[in-house]
């Protein structure tokens, strides 16, 4: 290690990168409260986009050592909490989502936009089927599956605003690491 | 040889294992979660309690973004809801007439027939400061909490009608289950027939009907009060109008807009058995009678019904 960092860090750098390492992970909590902020009363309807899954593909695909397992599954979890449904739901779907995402990380790194954006309405179309298969376990009837699907066309449609301001802080912020 | 490259295999490997590990204790937590432990509702509510002040600083400017397109919106309406508000002021003027000669036909009817007139219901009100954030679970939290009096089961409504119920409180804030909840189940009545139901939510925009009788006659168009059976819920609140979906069933359109939930009341209602009986209003006491004449004041005004026939 004595190879690698030669000199020691000033304690200006060591804050900037403790910033850099939990940015992501903050980003990822803002996202959650974010999800609950009833913006959809301004125009009159209760949609909501699925915040932490957008933050969760960015991340898990611009740089997955910054958002871990284990910050994936807390937003899920806290997710779960807030909302008042299933606990672990939203956790487990997550963090499957991060590893079929991360699995397939080679393809959509250097890809353009568009396929960045297809990418994540296939994580989107994936993440709601198996929410809604493990709602409809647990209450052992067919969910109607409308507000998902609404749900996750909402969150589709909105991700290439959400992308480009994670990619802004991205550069602004975490170039240095 | 670059001395980063023996370090990727590993961070590789401790990556593979944590996500393993964090997808199992999820799998976990949600076959646990179901036990709905005391564990798991304290944790949700310290969490809630924790989110909800957060939430309301975020949704003041959505709030106001949307008082400012209504407002635009009603100057450009401003003289059509004029003249539609006149209209209906000379209706409700009717109807106020018409509702003054009921209550005191009704008062009298109470009075002859010594009923126990409903207590006053208290209420605390509140705003809703969240959106239920997920396609699965219809709840959304006010800022109204057990420091307010609010208790878990108490209805909530807003100007329009009952909205839900809550199922959770905290000191800060509560979460109020919606009707259209896959697990909300609200006993009400179909008037004017009077017909029994469970007004059970199933996640769609309209919740159905259940058990009611074969035979019951009801029809788009009427409309479903609460029926204070099981004593959670008060008597007589408003919920929605019947409606027939293009598959023939009957459902029910909620007054209350999931969409527009702004400000709303908690009502503090106490099931009539539990709370001390009361008299009968003043007004309707005969002249000269004493409080140890109550028993006899019920025919008082029976008698003086008999004398205006």
């Amino acid at each position: 290690m004595a190879k690698l960092e030669p000199y020691s860090p000033t304690p200006a750098a060591r804050a900037g990168r403790i910033v850099m390492t939990i940015m992501p992970f903050a980003i990822g909590l803002a996202c959650v409260l974010l999800a609950f902020v009833p913006l959809g009363r301004i125009v009159g309807s209760a949609l909501t986009p699925a915040f932490p899954l957008m933050a969760i593909y960015y991340w898990a695909i611009v740089k997955p050592e910054m958002f871990p397992p284990f910050a994936v599954f807390a937003v899920g979890l806290i997710f779960d909490l807030v909302s008042g449904g299933a606990i672990g739901l939203w956790a487990f779907v997550y963090v499957i989502t991060y590893a079929v995402v991360i699995s397939q990380r080679m393809l959509l790194v250097n890809a353009p936009f568009s396929a960045f954006w297809i990418g994540f309405l296939a994580t989107a179309a994936f993440a709601g089927l198996l929410a809604w298969v493990i709602v409809s376990i647990i209450h052992g009837i067919f969910v109607p599956p409308g507000s998902v699907i609404r749900h996750m066309a909402v969150t589709v449609a909105v991700f290439p605003v959400f992308a480009m301001l994670f990619g802004r802080i991205q550069t602004r912020v975490l170039q240095g690491s | 040889m670059d001395p980063n490259r023996s370090a990727l295999p590993f961070r590789e490997f401790s990556h593979r294992i944590s996500l393993v590990f964090m997808l199992t204790l999820a799998a976990a937590l949600l076959l646990l979660g179901r036990a709905e432990t005391y564990v798991f509702d304290r944790a949700r509510q310290v969490v809630t309690d924790l989110a909800a002040p957060l939430l309301e600083v975020a949704s003041r400017p959505v709030a106001a973004t949307r008082r400012v397109i209504e407002r635009t919106d009603e100057y450009a309406y401003v003289f059509d809801e004029n003249e539609r508000l006149r209209a209906e002021n000379a209706r409700l003027l009717a109807w106020k007439e018409e509702a003054l000669k009921l209550q005191g036909k009704v008062a009298r009817y109470e009075a002859l027939l010594n009923v126990q007139v409903d207590p006053s219901i208290e209420y605390a009100s509140g705003r809703v400061v969240s959106d239920s954030g997920g396609p699965f679970v219809e709840t959304v939290l006010v800022n109204v909490g057990t420091e307010q009096g609010a208790k878990s089961g108490q209805a909530v409504i807003d100007t329009d009608g009952l909205v839900g119920r809550l199922v959770s409180t905290g000191p800060k804030a509560s979460r109020v289950l919606l009707l259209t909840d896959l697990n909300s189940r609200v006993p009400v009545v179909i008037e004017p027939a009077h017909y029994k139901a469970v007004l059970a939510g199933d996640n769609t925009d309209w919740p159905k009907l259940e058990y009611l009788a074969a035979q019951s006659a009801i029809s788009p168009g009427d409309r479903v009060v609460t029926s204070g059976d099981g004593g959670l819920i008060p008597p007589g609140l408003p919920v929605g109008l019947v409606i027939q979906t293009s598959s023939g069933d009957l459902r029910v359109q909620t007054f209350s807009d999931r969409g527009r939930l702004d400000f709303v009341r908690v009502l503090q209602y106490e099931f009539p058995s539990r709370v001390k009986r009361q008299d009968p209003p003043e007004v309707l006491k005969g002249p000269g009678e004493s409080a140890e004449l109550g028993a006899a004041a019920p025919a008082a005004p029976a008698a003086q019904a008999a004398a205006r026939e």
